[in-house]
């Protein structure tokens, strides 16, 4: 009986903020300074938020980049993380060594000058300039993962493929790549909800071309901070996406988390 | 007839070349030549509106180090902050875990709502709190005068600014935790709790002399892995209070950012960012090397 409280108690704890942000989205302008009383409800403040040209931009850039930063991503931490499983010595080691420290490195300190590097190499506030840092954070992360999870395939298959008169390529693609599947998917849901979170590098390396959500809605709070029902409404249509990757992957989400 | 040219490098390494190259590549141009031109900023009179590039030595880096904002407010902001928000999100996180390390009807409905903080994007979950912590409308305030205590004006003090923020990295964080820490439970081995069943051991002597010592390498690499995360911190701060009130909640990276971006001086701003990026990884090497000791003893 305690324990099902304590287990009820733990649920609310956690759900709260988000359920309070719902419950505010759908009250109309003149309730939401007393979300707690009142009874109208409105689907209004969603229809409202997608008037706004701007909004549907910034939803649309934000799952484009989230969509194409996970391909990329994935395509090059996968045979990132396979090397560094499957081949042991200096190369291996240096390779490691390097993402080990770059993963410390924090954001601010390489984003901050790529501000200037992407306008003097003309990407600046371009997709393509979004894009490719948003490749290029995951890799240590990735790739240490990626590391982990081959560790955890026995290579004697793809051993058995060589010694067939396989190439070195094909007992990576279709021997090791198939029984890794369940890992790169784990990395895929992950990298699409990092991207699709992520706020610095679009607040540095974007301007007014490319809004994504995240920059969109921290502007909204700053200029019109009074209309809560407004910004409620929008972080709860930018939750929406994350929630239903979670919820259908959360198998896969449980396992990327595993470190 | 003249000999096959001979190949630089074996079958065997340039296999292995090619499988790094692409990451190899993209890290280089994105996160190595900007840290270098970053640098090289750092050492310039590199103002936005009119970037002299004229050589200034170590004109930034003195200026940083002797601005008392930074010392006094940033950087021991920024070590409170890692400090609490990782030891906080850390017990809470193990006290959960050990509560849900038992079999129960709803599991899976539990992890689910578990999972929801990891879902929430940063500025997203800033903003619910912000709104939930509205001195005027907010349901922390109504609640307050509901139960007869007058509501706080939150995030106009500093410390009650930075409570704010320090929950809301520890809502965001400690699900993180759980459920690493509760998958590390359950693949510990069943026997030594067993025969500590049959002693007849307390509760709090199994945890402190079983659970805790073999779930230790677990514990190390959470708590290297947030610590390192938690001192980059920017979003939430940045949406919750903007660094303020005045500059009260900086952090080391919002410093960076304000520098560069809001006073447009790049070249002190890069100062910092390289600054904090030498600090991080001094504490990051000493963090692994006492939390390996302490999993080793």
């Amino acid at each position: 009986m305690l324990f099902a409280l304590a287990l009820l108690g733990i649920c609310f704890a956690f759900a709260f903020p988000v359920l309070w942000l719902i419950l505010t989205s759908l009250r109309p302008e003149s309730g939401v300074y007393y979300v707690h009383r009142g009874s109208e409800f409105t689907l209004g403040n969603f229809a409202e938020v997608l008037r706004e040209e701007r909004m549907v931009e910034a939803f649309v850039n934000s799952a484009l980049i989230a969509t194409l930063a996970t391909f990329f991503s994935l395509l090059v931490t996968v045979s990132s993380g396979y090397m560094l499983s499957r081949f042991r010595g200096p190369a291996s080691r240096t390779w490691f060594g390097t993402i080990y420290v770059f993963r410390c490195v924090p954001y601010i300190s390489w984003v901050l000058p790529l501000y200037f590097v992407a306008q003097s190499w003309g990407i600046y506030d371009t997709y393509i300039g979004l894009l490719l840092p948003h490749i290029a954070v995951h890799i240590c992360f990735f790739s240490w993962l990626m590391k982990g999870f081959f560790d955890g395939i026995d290579p004697s298959m793809e051993h058995a493929a060589l010694i067939d008169g396989c190439t070195r390529w094909g007992a990576f693609l279709r021997v090791a790549l198939p029984s890794a599947l369940p890992a790169i998917s784990a990395l895929a849901v992950l990298c699409w909800l990092f991207t699709w979170n992520e706020f610095l590098f679009a607040l540095i390396l974007t301007g007014n071309r490319v809004p994504v959500i995240t920059v969109v809605m921290a502007q909204f709070v700053t200029e019109m901070g009074l209309r809560w029902n407004l910004m409620a409404a929008t972080a709860v249509m930018a939750l929406l996406p994350a929630f239903l990757l979670a919820l259908f992957g959360q198998k896969y989400v449980i396992r990327g988390l595993r470190i | 007839m003249a000999p096959a040219l001979r190949p630089m490098f074996g079958e065997q390494q340039r296999f292995m070349l090619f499988l790094i190259t692409p990451a190899a590549l993209l890290l280089l141009l994105f996160q190595v030549v900007p840290i270098v031109i970053g640098a090289n900023a750092s050492f310039r009179d590199w103002a936005l509106y009119n970037p002299k590039k004229i050589w200034v030595g170590l004109d930034h880096y003195r200026a940083v180090i002797a601005d008392p904002a930074f010392l006094e407010v940033v950087l021991p902001n920024t070590f409170v902050f890692m400090a609490v928000s990782v030891m906080g999100a850390l017990i809470l996180g193990l006290a959960l875990a050990l509560l849900l390390n038992r079999p129960f009807r709803g599991q899976k409905l539990v992890q689910t709502v578990l999972l929801v903080p990891l879902m929430v994007a940063p500025v997203i979950a800033a903003i619910m709190m912000r709104w939930m912590f509205n001195d005027q409308f907010g349901i922390v305030n109504a609640v307050l005068e509901g139960l007869g205590v007058e509501g706080q004006p939150w995030l106009v003090e500093r410390w009650s600014a930075f409570g704010v923020i320090l929950l809301t990295d520890i809502w965001l964080w400690t699900p993180w935790f759980t459920l690493l820490l509760l998958a590390g439970l359950q693949s510990l081995p069943k026997e030594p709790f067993e025969a500590a069943a049959i002693d007849g051991t307390t509760v709090w002597r199994v945890f402190r002399h079983l659970t805790l010592p073999m779930l230790r390498p677990v514990i190390v690499v959470c708590v290297v892995i947030r610590a390192i995360d938690a001192f980059r911190t920017f979003d939430i701060v940045w949406t919750l209070t903007g660094g303020g009130p005045g500059r009260a909640t900086e952090l080391f990276s919002l410093y960076a950012y304000v520098h560069a971006f809001l006073n447009l001086d790049l070249g002190r701003g890069s100062a910092a960012a390289i600054i904090g990026g030498v600090i991080i990884l001094v504490v990051g090497v000493a963090l692994y090397r006492l939390v390996d000791r302490v999993a080793k003893a």
